[in-house]
């Protein structure tokens, strides 16, 4: 199989992929937008205007899936138009149905909840002690993995073309990435439990002596037992009874349950609790 | 002032525009600093920064569901919150928390709007492909790009120009006791964000081996993220080898397909 696209065809499908989500809309979600990517392509594939025509209202139908995913979408969508006959167009959407669910599942674990959570809790704690290093490492580190993903997947997924599904299915590579960033997510979550969330209480239990009268001799306090006991207990207790709140209501009242615990943050200090 | 305002509502119309096409400058901790470099406070900057980034790790759009709009909600909050307490980097990261969760919720309103004024798009897209016009494509992202933009900048605009004088009067008459918890919630509220996440990636009850792992490395032994990090590659890659194994051993095709179903579902 030949390829038709140079380096500079690539690129522009990179480029209109950046724009991807800008017509994302409640009918076909970013149906518009990867038609609108892919179209430079088709229009190099196909000299007949009806079936150019017919290849574009192919890719105006519904499509979703995670944007640094898209590319591979793209370009997979991209060597296939190229590579079959006239009688097989039809298997290229099933072959995208079938491609945006586990990617944008991929795309989701991978970035949303991996990636990000580790350097935006590398750059808040440097960001916290005052200095702007923070942020200027979380955007280089964010954008090496946003842009530099979606540029060598473009790459990467029409030089593979139909063979990155076959490859795909033998190693069932895309479920094994998911589940191992899960596990390096769910450890970052672990520590970040205990390094960003801080509950201390000031409360103190006196055990001053009242028949000497020396009361305020031996002050224990709390926070130093708790402390002795399990360090961040108390932010360990917080972050799970969130959880289970937030799983009761499937996570649909976050913005709500901020409120709620702001309001009860001032109830706790006012009364010296916290 | 009023030429602070516009530079903000500019940048607020680059960013929002940003949030759609590009993605760079997405998340509270990119985008509060540049807020506050404007007005002359990089340092409440970080800190706002810093403090909404980890109240919102866990948010983020996740398929179709439309996420609170962090972008107009860190500008406004990081905004009003350094224009209205002079110098206090605690009490401006107490008033930003406080006005990012309003901010962030009633801009969403707008952001769901535009997904439905942009349906009209694909009767647009439709008379392309009737007409196989691929020149004609060039243009169907500027005007729901314009929209997108507008509807973060003219928020903005109103916040800024309205509610900042409104904003200094209400910290000002605020109880000393509420300011202070306000602060002490600064470092609570992170909490809701890291349970998202767990929400979203405890799919399995053996998962949570790996959060109580993370969390003693850290609390007991005071691991760094990074080489947390690093460890949790580990032992990610041997899970990861472990449970497919298992999984071949008892006719893996069935196993995983179910996996992936119930992934799909707590999503």
């Amino acid at each position: 199989m030949e390829q038709k696209l140079t380096k500079r065809d690539l690129w522009k499908l990179f480029m209109r992929l950046n724009t991807m989500r800008i017509t994302l809309n409640y009918e076909t979600l970013q149906g518009v937008g990867f038609m609108r990517a892919i179209a430079p392509v088709l229009e190099k594939t196909y000299t007949d205007k009806e079936e150019l025509s017919d290849a574009m209202h192919r890719h105006a139908q519904f499509y979703n899936s995670h944007v640094n995913c898209d590319a591979v979408i793209l370009a997979v969508t991209a060597a296939m138009e190229e590579s079959t006959g006239p009688d097989e167009k039809e298997g290229i959407n099933s072959l995208k149905t079938g491609l945006m669910g586990p990617l944008a599942g991929l795309g989701d674990s991978l970035i949303k909840f991996t990636w990000v959570p580790i350097i935006g809790s590398i750059g808040a704690s440097l960001a916290f002690s005052g200095s702007i290093i923070g942020p200027i490492l979380m955007f280089i580190l964010y954008n090496i993995v946003n842009i530099g993903l979606r540029y060598y997947a473009i790459v990467f997924g029409y030089k593979k073309g139909i063979g990155f599904l076959n490859d795909n299915q033998e190693s069932n590579l895309i479920q094994r990435i998911s589940t191992m960033a899960n596990v390096v997510g769910l450890m970052v979550v672990g520590a970040l439990i205990s390094t960003i969330i801080k509950v201390q209480t000031p409360l103190e239990i006196s055990t001053g002596s009242s028949v000497t009268g020396e009361v305020g001799e031996n002050v224990i306090a709390i926070q130093e037992m708790l402390d002795q006991i399990m360090p961040s207990v108390l932010s360990l207790a917080v972050t799970i009874a969130v959880y289970h709140v937030l799983k009761k209501t499937k996570g649909s009242h976050a913005a709500m349950i901020i409120v709620i615990m702001m309001l009860l943050t001032i109830a706790l200090t006012y009364f010296g609790i916290l | 002032m009023i030429m602070t305002i516009i530079v903000i509502t500019l940048i607020a119309f680059i960013l929002g525009i940003d949030d759609v096409s590009t993605k760079m400058f997405r998340r509270p901790l990119l985008i509060a600093p540049i807020i506050g470099f404007i007005l002359g406070d990089v340092q409440a900057g970080l800190a706002i920064g810093a403090t909404l980034e980890i109240m919102w790790m866990g948010i983020g759009n996740v398929g179709a569901y439309m996420a609170p709009d962090l972008i107009t909600g860190t500008i406004i909050s990081t905004s009003l919150a350094i224009m209205s307490t002079n110098g206090s980097i605690e009490t401006a990261v107490a008033t930003a928390i406080t006005l990012a969760i309003p901010t962030s919720i009633l801009a969403q309103q707008l952001l769901v709007l535009i997904q439905t004024i942009n349906v009209s798009l694909n009767s647009w897209a439709k008379r392309l492909a009737d007409n196989a016009d691929v020149k004609g494509t060039v243009w169907l992202i500027y005007p729901p790009a314009l929209l997108t933009g507008a509807a973060r900048a003219v928020p903005t605009f109103i916040a800024l120009y309205f509610g900042a004088g409104a904003i200094q009067s209400a910290v000002d008459a605020l109880p000393t006791f509420v300011i202070n918890g306000l602060e002490t919630a600064g470092s609570i509220i992170p909490a809701v964000g890291i349970a998202l996440l767990m929400l979203a990636m405890l799919k399995k009850f053996e998962l949570w081996m790996f959060l109580v792992l993370g969390f003693v490395l850290s609390a007991y032994l005071g691991l760094d993220i990074l080489p947390m990090t690093l460890i949790a590659i580990v032992f990610a890659y041997f899970y990861e080898m472990i449970t497919r194994k298992t999984a071949a051993g008892a006719n893996g095709a069935n196993e995983s397909s179910k996996n992936t179903g119930e992934e799909e579902y707590d999503l």
